[in-house]
């Protein structure tokens, strides 16, 4: 096996199970947390919004730093959507790990390739923000 | 023959799938409404269990959670399509993430094929997640149908056989052909072909995937074992390391653009996730033959009721 698979092997047994656990764990924290205070805190609204869900209302356009912010001050709605985006980061962290490893590799085809799929990734955000 | 029908509580005609949904006491109806804690946890527990269902016989059927949470949430949980294909799109993400890590663990997953082809699906998901927001949900119904009929058709068709190929020039230039590790513990090498016409495929696997919500794993593996000839093993763990990408780019327009619902897509998430990693566990030593016959069943029925809700407008 050659020096480049070899590096490429461990990526992939070793720190990419790492970064998907770790990911997902931290998702799953905030989304169990994000539910249970909003199930205890505001019941009320929880009720609410799945209804408004059934009737096709679901839209709720926040700002990246007005989310954090909230989620920081302990809003259940805005906890559980940080989960949401930190657990669709995931696929993200992966990519963007993976560039740079065949940057490394110095593999100019795939680290365009890589590249490209992240671009493609941050241009889906630029695509959902335009409607 | 179109499927029976009966006139529902509502004065509609309503296919036996969802006349059996509105005769069950679930925690999705308006008499349900106190708004207190315990109405939360009703909702929240229904949802979670309507969710680890689906991703405990997406993973044994093979298909994911994504093709049985979408047609589970319309017609159980009264969703429109497009909260349900937000919340399932999120839930992919979570299961193909969790799964790729006992895949990669094995070393069956080829990170240059996936890459390469990540490149087309991609593409295809961006498209497809933005043309959820605007076509009409009747339309992402019938074409919903369309799908577990064509996932249906690739569950029962056989595999080829395994007789490994060489490369095709441009395969062997980007280096896509690799090794596996044997029963035995010996290494046997393969090689790719067919690459422009497995990259095509996966733009309609993208698409597929950011419309509708799904994996489109079928699809996936399904290019890759015909037309790129990789062994089935590689295959599935490839497309699997796949569908997470191309689902978090699907996903990733409908959280920028504000339609996810984060009151479904939380537990529905949690719930898929917890399902595919139970249905993954007891697989090994499941008669998945059986199982798939069964799953077709179950597809079909839910094809039909999809289709019959889209083209009778309910």
């Amino acid at each position: 096996m050659s020096r480049d698979r070899r590096i490429e092997d461990q990526i992939l047994r070793k720190w990419t199970p790492l970064i998907l656990r770790t990911l997902l764990l931290i998702s799953a924290a905030l989304l169990v947390l994000g539910l249970a205070t909003m199930g205890s805190s505001a019941p009320g609204y929880y009720v609410r919004r799945f209804r408004a869900a059934q009737l096709g209302v679901s839209h709720i356009r926040q700002e990246w730093y007005e989310l954090g912010k909230s989620a920081l001050s302990g809003d259940p709605r805005s906890i559980t959507m940080f989960g949401l985006f930190v657990l669709t980061l995931v696929p993200l962290g992966r990519v963007g790990f993976t560039f740079v490893l065949f940057l490394r590799e110095r593999d100019g085809v795939f680290a365009l390739a890589t590249a490209y799929v992240l671009a493609a990734l941050i241009a889906g955000i630029m695509l959902g923000r335009l409607g | 023959m179109a499927p029976p029908s009966r006139i529902g509580t509502t004065g509609r005609r309503v296919c036996p799938l969802s006349a059996l949904a509105s005769d069950l006491p679930t925690p999705f109806r308006h008499e349900n409404d106190r708004r207190s804690f315990k109405a939360v946890l009703n909702i929240v527990s229904g949802l979670l269990g309507l969710s680890l269902l689906a991703g405990f016989v997406g993973a044994l059927s093979g298909l994911g959670g994504g093709v049985f949470i979408v047609p589970g949430l319309v017609i159980l949980a009264h969703m429109p399509m497009q909260v349900a294909v937000s919340a399932s799109l999120i839930s992919v993400v979570a299961t193909s993430a969790g799964a790729s890590v006992a895949f990669v663990r094995d070393g069956w997953t080829n990170l240059r094929v996936a890459m390469i082809l990540e490149c087309a699906t991609v593409t295809g998901a961006l498209v497809g997640a933005y043309l959820a927001g605007v076509v009409p949900h009747k339309v992402l119904e019938l074409l919903f149908a369309l799908m577990m009929l064509q996932s249906a058709y690739f569950s029962l068709i056989q595999h080829r056989d395994d007789n490994v190929p060489t490369s095709d020039r441009c395969c062997t230039w980007l280096g896509l052909g690799g090794e596996i590790e044997n029963v035995d513990g010996t290494v046997s090498s393969y090689g790719v072909v067919g690459l422009p016409w497995g990259a095509s495929l996966m733009v309609a696997a993208g698409f597929m995937s950011g419309l509708l919500g799904i994996g489109a794993g079928a699809l996936k593996v399904a290019a890759m074992d015909y037309f790129m000839r990789l062994p089935l093993k590689v295959s599935s763990a490839t497309s699997n390391f796949m569908i997470g990408v191309t689902a978090g780019a699907g996903a990733l327009v409908f959280l920028a653009r504000g339609d996810v619902s984060t009151v479904v897509a939380a537990p529905v998430a949690l719930g898929v996730t917890g399902g595919s990693l139970a249905g993954s566990r007891i697989l090994p030593r499941a008669n998945v033959r059986t199982l798939r016959l069964l799953f077709v069943a179950i597809l079909l029925m839910i094809a039909l009721e999809m289709a019959w809700r889209a083209l009778n407008g309910i």
